[in-house]
């Protein structure tokens, strides 16, 4: 093949675009997505975050996962256990999901360092809420899937809100 | 929560959030939802239609009033834009999906600081730039910390990815799009940029391009003509069409 970049145009750079341009940059795109698809949800995902920050909760990272397929997210294989952990400066927390009853997930947490709690698990239009022993565990045990944030704070009040990244459940 | 740089500061100049003087202008917002505009300044982006910049600004302005509808169709419509932008600096895709995310949380808690709301598609993808590489730093320091202890042979730790997107070509199963893929890393790096860029989004700004690519606003309508003039040249020189079939 010969050195194209040094050649004369044989195309115009001057010219409005035009349809094959736009025709090209279409291909560009739907090439992009399906070498690297944005995952299936983050949209959802992204504005069930923005109706959490109003809650002025520090988020969390999410620190690695631990799962067969390495995947949390939309594009996830369905719900076996998953171990995630998440951090901030101030606490750890570790969750475990597992399969319940009747296509529901239960989640085991674990918070560090160890202090009792008030853990708020929000979905979209709903919260529930959990304490955790001064262990710093916590469960929920019947929970529907979809995107779904904790929210973590101290049972005694003091310091403030964090929250976890939206994830799938 | 590490990840988000305000980029305010830097990009934009730094208003100070409890001046009530920068609160957005009443005046200055549209009250009509037929209204398609912001009645603010207008950027100049080569084109006669209306930009992605133009309806990130309006979903801005919108989303102060609390009017949310045009504030979720700009998220719908610049995921895509936002997820491509933070791949591109080497995330690895769970943790890109965290950085979206923030990057769209930091931009409501922004919201009534942004001056200027025509420049928030430009806001978005240097928060996500940034947010990108410090997350791709904070990795590295990770993983040069565990190559420190021989005996972790922890496998939950996710591999570093590449710092380059890679085309991998050999996925797409039309050759075709093979062809058009090839002949993209045939290209100049700032070429190829520019066009996804261009591509990804429907209209961006000049401004939110130049502050993704580097490049002069004033020099981007020339170098996407002769980006996209080269690219039909070296399809052409691949001996392949490029007309859609």
């Amino acid at each position: 093949m010969g050195n194209t970049m040094n050649a004369e145009f044989t195309h115009s750079p001057d010219e409005p675009l035009d349809e094959v341009d736009v025709a090209l940059l279409a291909d560009l795109a739907r090439i992009a997505d399906e070498i690297d698809p944005v995952p299936a949800g983050l949209v959802d995902r992204s504005l069930f975050a923005i109706t959490l920050a109003g809650l002025e909760a520090e988020v969390m990272e999410l620190e690695y996962v631990q799962a067969p397929a390495m995947s949390v997210r939309g594009d996830a294989p369905p719900v076996e256990a998953r171990t995630i952990t998440f951090t901030s400066e101030s606490v750890t927390v570790m969750i475990s999901l597992s399969p319940a009853d009747g296509g529901l997930v239960r989640i085991d947490g674990w918070a560090a360092p160890a202090t009792a709690l008030r853990v708020e698990l929000h979905r979209p239009g709903s919260v529930s809420e959990a304490s955790s022993d001064d262990d710093g565990r916590f469960a929920f045990d019947a929970v529907e899937r979809g995107p779904a944030s904790l929210v973590v704070r101290r049972a005694d009040g003091s310091g403030g809100a964090v929250s976890t990244p939206v994830i799938e459940l | 929560m590490i990840m988000v740089v305000d980029p305010i500061g830097a990009a934009i100049g730094s208003p100070d959030p409890s001046d009530p003087l920068l609160r957005p202008n009443p005046t200055s917002v549209p009250r009509t939802e037929s209204m398609s505009r912001p009645t603010d300044e207008q950027v100049p982006t080569g084109e006669s239609e209306e930009s992605l910049g133009d309806r990130g600004a309006f979903a801005l302005l919108e989303y102060r009033e609390g009017r949310t509808h045009a504030f979720e169709a700009f998220v719908r419509e610049a995921t895509p834009l936002l997820w491509h932008t933070v791949r591109a600096q080497g995330v690895d895709r769970e943790q890109a999906d965290d950085l979206v995310q923030t990057v769209w949380v930091a931009l409501v808690r922004n919201a009534t600081t942004i001056k200027e709301p025509h420049a928030v598609l430009k806001w978005l993808l240097i928060t996500a730039k940034r947010a990108s590489w410090e997350a791709v730093r904070r990795h590295r320091d990770e993983a040069r910390r565990r190559t420190e202890l021989p005996d972790d042979t922890d496998e939950g730790i996710p591999e570093l990815p590449s710092s380059a997107p890679s085309p991998e070509a050999e996925v797409l199963g039309n050759e075709r799009d093979r062809g058009l893929w090839q002949a993209m890393a045939r290209l100049p790096e700032r070429c190829q940029k520019l066009l996804r860029l261009v591509s990804l989004a429907d209209r961006p700004d000049y401004k939110a391009i130049s502050a993704a690519t580097g490049m002069p606003v004033g020099s981007i309508g020339s170098t996407r003509g002769r980006c996209l003039a080269k690219l039909r040249d070296i399809i052409d020189d691949q001996g392949e069409s490029w007309e859609t079939p």
